[in-house]
């Protein structure tokens, strides 16, 4: 225990050094780059999540696209019918 | 310089375990001989009056009541630590730690309290093994190279078995596809396939689903399926997984022994292994978590997942309430809609939960689709409707899959009448995404007219919503914001009130406060 916590109150009062002397050197340009860092991983994110929605849709129509080139009404029904079911 | 103390348990106690330990140690737990529960010494256990207290995971408390031999042992040396006839609670039972059929319990690797499998005989995991064997099969038929991973690998690999403190099968696969959309696509491909097959599946994002088998005693199990990729060089496997890897490692797929079966394996298992465990994999280690690197998990989280948001928690509430019959009283949203419609063609109900308000409109005669994402929350009334004849159909809908939503849109859109739609604390239980969901399936469903009545927990003006401890089921909603949203798919908002006082419920300070509710009705005109 005493082992643990002396090495984790050593790791927290070097990383407020650390950031105690970014501050002095950096002023506020610091958490200027911190605010865009986080806005950055916003970013990378929603890019990321694209992914899902563009698979969704694609699956749909490719299950959809068939019957309805074929005009086939029944079939279009059917695909909705079985596209629910199976999802 | 720190003196290493041998671990060394003071007392045990209702509050857990009191020890002291200089090393990382993992240790199990066992009430009359039988491991019950296992964690690290340091790691699990938080400072207390000059020792260190792991306390009792609270899933295992409601057991703790009454006689017990209670051991501490570590785990891969087998050092007896602690060994008393003990006494918990007041009870002068011996601790029973079993679920309602008397099977026993314990908890598992993933902190959950299961049937781990050193409590089940031969007889027991032998329909577990063909259930594997059948997915495994079914997987391999739709397309994908699967295998047993995750916890069930390391057991294959270490000890040709089932590991004792495991408590399900997990199996994996790679995809050959190099693009998070082709993994998905392919995931959402195998669903649809094994949905024809007759199994029932359960997404857990869009590379990772569960696969319900219905064994010969009639139980129902589900196997987890997580799917991977590779990605410049680098492994992704769903839930844990991104490092380098090499292909070879994979493919082609080889065998490893799981309880005297013969199953597919990664070519090279070990390196799996170890990418999934460390390189101290070949110890065993009953209390193990995963430490996922914030770049793996931002990538996984981007890519595949959000599709579950909140559905644990609610899963969890109708878990025990599903097969029990919901009050007969309609909500004052269902009641508002009939009077206001005179006559309804037909009856959507979206996050039907378990079902009141749908068998209420059924009962009339409206035909009704109840739609709700928790699987089986409208089980009891769903058997009632059958028996008694009506038309009330009830189909799963997620607002965080697109592609449900367009399809049951597309669906409602099809069905003979204008619909009229309900939505219930729907909007006040889904974040932004969901909304707008709601919304697109207003649009479509309703492009041949109807109207959406929606209630929701609503924000007083100025107030900024602060959550509570735990889980909130209903978070209040700015009216304008809501508005806002309907609007900007095309909405017609022809009706919006403040309809009466919610007293809040729940034990948090806001317990028993009022509450505005909002209703708001709208059209989508062409």
């Amino acid at each position: 225990m005493a082992k643990v916590s002396s090495e984790q109150s050593r790791r927290g009062l070097k990383a407020r050094i650390v950031d105690r002397l970014a501050r002095a050197v950096t002023g506020e340009s610091l958490d200027a780059l911190q605010q865009r860092l986080q806005d950055l991983e916003a970013e990378v994110q929603e890019c990321r999540q694209l992914n899902i929605r563009l698979a969704e849709v694609t699956d749909l129509v490719e299950q959809l696209l068939l019957p309805m080139a074929a005009r086939d009404e029944e079939a279009i029904a059917a695909a909705v019918e079985k596209y629910s079911r199976t999802i | 310089m720190v003196e290493q103390v041998p671990m060394d348990v003071t007392a045990v106690d209702g509050s857990g375990v009191h020890l002291s330990s200089g090393t990382d140690t993992v240790v199990d737990v066992l009430f009359d001989g039988r491991r019950i529960w296992s964690f690290w010494t340091l790691r699990d256990a938080a400072p207390e009056a000059g020792g260190l207290l792991a306390r009792w995971p609270p899933m295992l408390k409601r057991f703790l009541d009454g006689q017990t031999r209670l051991a501490v042992v570590e785990h891969v040396s087998g050092r007896v630590v602690f060994d008393e006839e003990m006494s918990l609670g007041s009870s002068t039972k011996r601790i029973a730690v079993v679920d309602a059929d008397g099977r026993p319990l314990g908890i598992d690797k993933s902190n959950r309290i299961a049937t781990t499998f050193d409590t089940r005989d031969p007889e027991h995991t032998a329909p577990l093994l063909d259930s594997t064997e059948q997915v495994l099969s079914a997987l391999h038929d739709a397309g994908v190279a699967a295998f047993p991973a995750y916890g069930t690998l390391l057991g294959a690999v270490r000890e040709q078995d089932f590991i004792g403190h495991d408590s399900d099968v997990d199996l994996g696969y790679v995809s050959r596809h190099t693009h998070p959309l082709d993994v998905i696509r392919e995931s959402f491909r195998l669903q649809r396939d094994l949905r024809g097959r007759g199994f029932a599946v359960d997404r857990y994002s869009a590379a990772a689903f569960k696969v319900d088998v219905v064994e010969a005693d009639g139980g129902v199990r589900g196997l987890d399926v997580f799917g991977g990729y590779f990605l410049d060089g680098r492994l992704y496997l769903m839930g844990e997984i991104g490092t380098p890897f090499e292909q070879e490692w994979i493919f082609p797929l080889g065998t490893c022994t799981l309880a005297g079966r013969t199953l597919p394996a990664p070519a090279r298992p070990e390196k799996l292994l170890e990418a999934t465990y460390g390189p101290g994999w070949k110890v065993p280690d009953p209390a193990f978590h995963f430490e996922t690197p914030r770049t793996t998990h931002r990538r996984l989280n981007g890519w595949f997942r959000g599709s579950r948001i909140n559905r644990n928690a609610w899963d969890r509430r109708y878990s025990r309430l599903r097969e029990i019959m919901p009050p007969e009283q309609a909500s004052s949203l269902a009641q508002y809609a009939l009077h206001e419609e005179g006559t309804i063609a037909r009856l959507v109900d979206v996050g039907a939960g378990r079902g009141t308000d749908a068998l209420w409109f059924a009962r009339l005669g409206v035909p009704t689709l109840a739609l709700d994402y928790s699987y089986g929350a409208s089980n009891a009334v769903g058997r009632v409707a059958t028996e008694e004849g009506l038309d009330l159909e009830i189909a799963w809908m997620n607002l965080h899959e697109l592609r449900s939503v367009m399809a049951q849109g597309a669906r409602v859109a099809r069905m003979d009448g204008p619909p009229t739609l309900i939505a219930n604390h729907l909007i006040d239980a889904t974040d932004r995404v969901g909304l707008e969901a709601l919304a697109r399936f207003a649009r479509m469903a309703l492009s041949g007219g109807g109207r959406l009545y929606a209630d929701f927990d609503a924000l007083t003006p100025g107030e900024q919503h602060v959550p509570e401890a735990g889980w909130d089921p209903l978070v209040p909603k700015d009216v304008d914001h809501v508005a806002g949203a309907l609007r900007a798919t095309g909405a017609v908002i022809v009706h919006s009130t403040q309809v009466r006082q919610r007293v809040t419920s729940g034990s948090g300070e806001k317990a028993g406060a009022d509450r505005p509710v909002s209703r708001l009705v709208a059209e989508w005109r062409k």
